[in-house]
């Protein structure tokens, strides 16, 4: 029974396997194009933008958010904020009234009815060439929309562009852990774009050409994970999603175990019920790397990571137990573990587990140095090795609980 | 407009995976595989200790027992051995052809350091202490984990105590004999002490209570730390 628990484990950590070392070649293949300088100097063309800000409740956050906008490297008369109360029961209303006179902000108000009518109401009144959205909880660095909009100049085909998203000062362990995560995600974000792979168009500063909206329509509920579902829409009707690596982004990671459960059960149950919406591109030749690979993913990779979860707990439990039975027998005794050669775990397993390691050091460390300039050692980075597969199963036990029972997440 | 599959970087990132995959494997069959030379090594050493003990013995005879050193008399190296094969067998399983045949050397080495030890015991008059373990891995016994653990300790505390550990089950004449010999019965684990078989779990206050030398070998060793702790005391 076991070997055959064991083997399907091997198929899953063969495919794993397969997958790292496809973006590593990616990331080989592309490590001329991953300079992270900013282009500098004036762009030959400005194109209008609209900045969409939504805000429900957001009156501590959504003046940073305001301000960061203004101080954007980008010609005053070329840009305008959009900010968007969608019927806050605080004082957020009052708190934007300040900006009610600068020429580069509009606000509007309307009933509250979920973040993608407020960034709807945000696009039907913009006359921009690009429109872009910022979440009231995030912060943009100066020469972010500059680096967006000379991507879009150099590649007419491009329909959208998402930002490098970066975890702003994180002080709980968890959100050190997310930093690591999001420089994680930074690194497969770039080495999908070029496959045409990318499946979610983030609510921090991802821009779309005007057409996009035009030709397939408004953001739709889509299970609370609207950004997800405009990604797919896009995809299936081969609109070009590209990852701008040198447009950053700052957000707020949730401090608290609860929050982040929150936000992530939302995350992976909206993912796996958009992927089932899109079920038609999975194993799809035609839509390339998307339907082959990051598709299947976005729906098995869960099954996949919590069977690797249940066996590595089995195996932790049954260690537990035999010591249990040690200390029971003979009290306990301490002993500085001896170093000796012979005892290091050499199993096929252990050495498989080392080379994920390796593997994982070198995305994390390229992430690093993608999204922040250069490597830096963090404690992130080993709160995010240690920590992440025992906190992620959470979430995502209950995003399938959720899925087999049909139940809706909600935003908050 | 969209970036077609590359069939060749997929093919070759394949390639690249299974030689990751099947390195992996070779890497953890080496290290096994010197593992193993390694126990054989180790059990080449002790056979030839014994060889030496035993040819030592046979050419003094008993006029010269005090010439020989009791101490050293006796390989060390089998409990060091004992740890090692227990580790290799719960990581290539206990079917393992080769963890088998290292098990059988040992189990056969250990008939002949009991053998010897009994020889210098009724020459010359010296009763090293001895016991003989009988246990199963096949599942078949639940207290076997327990007695196993009982006796690593004991041996860790004293070093004077010989413990001889045998698979029942293990396909060896040699152990068969063993087993008949001092008449032990299927009902395991198994401890013969004194030539006396006892069955089922002992704690190792029991096992000291059988044995009341390990109280004596305790309190001299005791008295002998704290003489040791004066002196360096008064010597500061």
């Amino acid at each position: 029974m076991e070997t055959f628990f064991d083997s399907i484990l091997y198929v899953f950590l063969f495919l794993t396997l397969y997958l790292e070392v496809f973006f590593l070649i990616t990331f080989f293949e592309e490590r001329l194009k991953l300079s992270t300088k900013s282009t500098t100097g004036k762009l030959s063309y400005y194109p209008s933008a609209t900045i969409i800000v939504p805000c429900w409740n957001e009156e501590k956050t959504v003046s940073k958010t305001i301000d960061s906008l203004l101080s954007l490297h980008y010609p005053k008369e070329r840009f305008q904020i959009f900010v968007v109360d969608d019927g806050s029961t605080d004082n957020t209303w009052k708190v934007v009234q300040k900006y009610a006179s600068n020429p580069n902000v509009k606000l509007f108000q309307k009933e509250n009815g979920g973040k993608h009518t407020a960034v709807n109401i945000g696009i039907k009144n913009s006359i921009s060439e690009l429109i872009g959205c910022l979440d009231a909880d995030s912060f943009v660095d100066k020469d972010a929309l500059h680096e967006i909009a000379s991507a879009f100049n150099e590649d007419p085909q491009m329909m959208a562009a998402i930002p490098t998203i970066i975890i702003d000062e994180p002080k709980t362990i968890l959100q050190k852990m997310q930093k690591t995560e999001y420089h994680t995600v930074a690194f497969f974000k770039r080495m999908l774009s070029p496959l045409d792979a990318i499946t979610v168009t983030p609510g921090p500063f991802s821009f779309f050409r005007k057409e996009v909206f035009e030709k397939i329509g408004l953001f739709k509920k889509a299970h609370n994970t609207e950004d997800m579902e405009m990604a797919l829409r896009m995809q299936s009707n081969n609109m070009r999603i590209r990852n701008v690596h040198t447009a950053r982004v700052h957000t707020e990671g949730p401090a608290t175990l609860y929050k982040l459960y929150r936000q992530r059960l939302r995350w992976a149950y909206g993912g796996m019920k958009n992927t089932l919406d899109y079920r038609f591109m999975i194993f799809r030749r035609k839509y390339g790397m998307l339907g082959m690979i990051t598709l299947p993913l976005a729906f098995f990779g869960i099954f996949i990571f919590l069977y690797n979860f249940t066996f590595v707990i089995f195996h932790i439990a049954r260690m537990v137990a035999i010591k249990a039975v040690e200390i029971g027998t003979i009290g306990f005794t301490f002993a500085f573990p001896q170093v000796d050669s012979f005892f290091i775990n050499t199993e096929f397993m252990s050495i498989l587990s080392y080379i994920f390691l390796g593997l994982g050091m070198v995305i994390i460390w390229n992430g690093v140095k993608l999204a922040e300039g250069r490597f830096r050692p963090s404690m992130g980075i080993f709160y995010f090795i240690t920590l992440y597969g025992i906190v992620a199963p959470i979430w995502l036990t209950r995003a399938v609980f959720n899925l087999a029972f049909s139940r809706n997440t909600n935003w908050r | 407009m969209r970036t077609k599959i590359e069939t060749k970087k997929y093919v070759f990132a394949f390639i690249i995976t299974v030689m990751v995959f099947f390195g992996a494997l070779l890497i953890s069959n080496f290290f096994s595989g010197k593992r193993i030379a390694e126990v054989k090594n180790i059990e080449d050493k002790i056979a030839l200790d014994i060889l030496s003990s035993e040819t030592q013995f046979a050419l003094l005879k008993e006029s010269s027992c005090k010439s020989i050193d009791h101490s050293t008399a006796f390989s060390e190296e089998l409990s060091t051995l004992a740890s090692r094969l227990t580790y290799m067998e719960e990581k290539l399983g206990n079917n393992n052809a080769e963890v088998l045949g290292l098990k059988k050397y040992y189990s056969l080495l250990q008939i002949k350091d009991f053998l010897l030890v009994e020889q210098v015991k009724q020459k010359c008059g010296v009763k090293p202490i001895t016991i003989i373990y009988f246990y199963s891995n096949n599942g078949d016994c639940e207290e076997c984990q327990r007695a196993g653990y009982v006796l690593t300790k004991l041996r860790e505390e004293f070093p004077e105590l010989r413990v001889y550990s045998f698979d029942y089950n293990l396909d060896l004449s040699a152990v068969a004999t063993m087993k008949s010999i001092q008449g032990v019965k299927n009902k395991l684990p198994a401890l013969v002490i004194w030539d006396e078989p006892y069955y089922g779990f002992k704690s190792s206050e029991e096992i000291e209570k059988i044995i009341p030398q390990l109280k004596v070998i305790r309190a001299k060793r005791e008295k002998a730390e704290v003489a040791e702790k004066a002196a360096s005391s008064t010597k500061k």
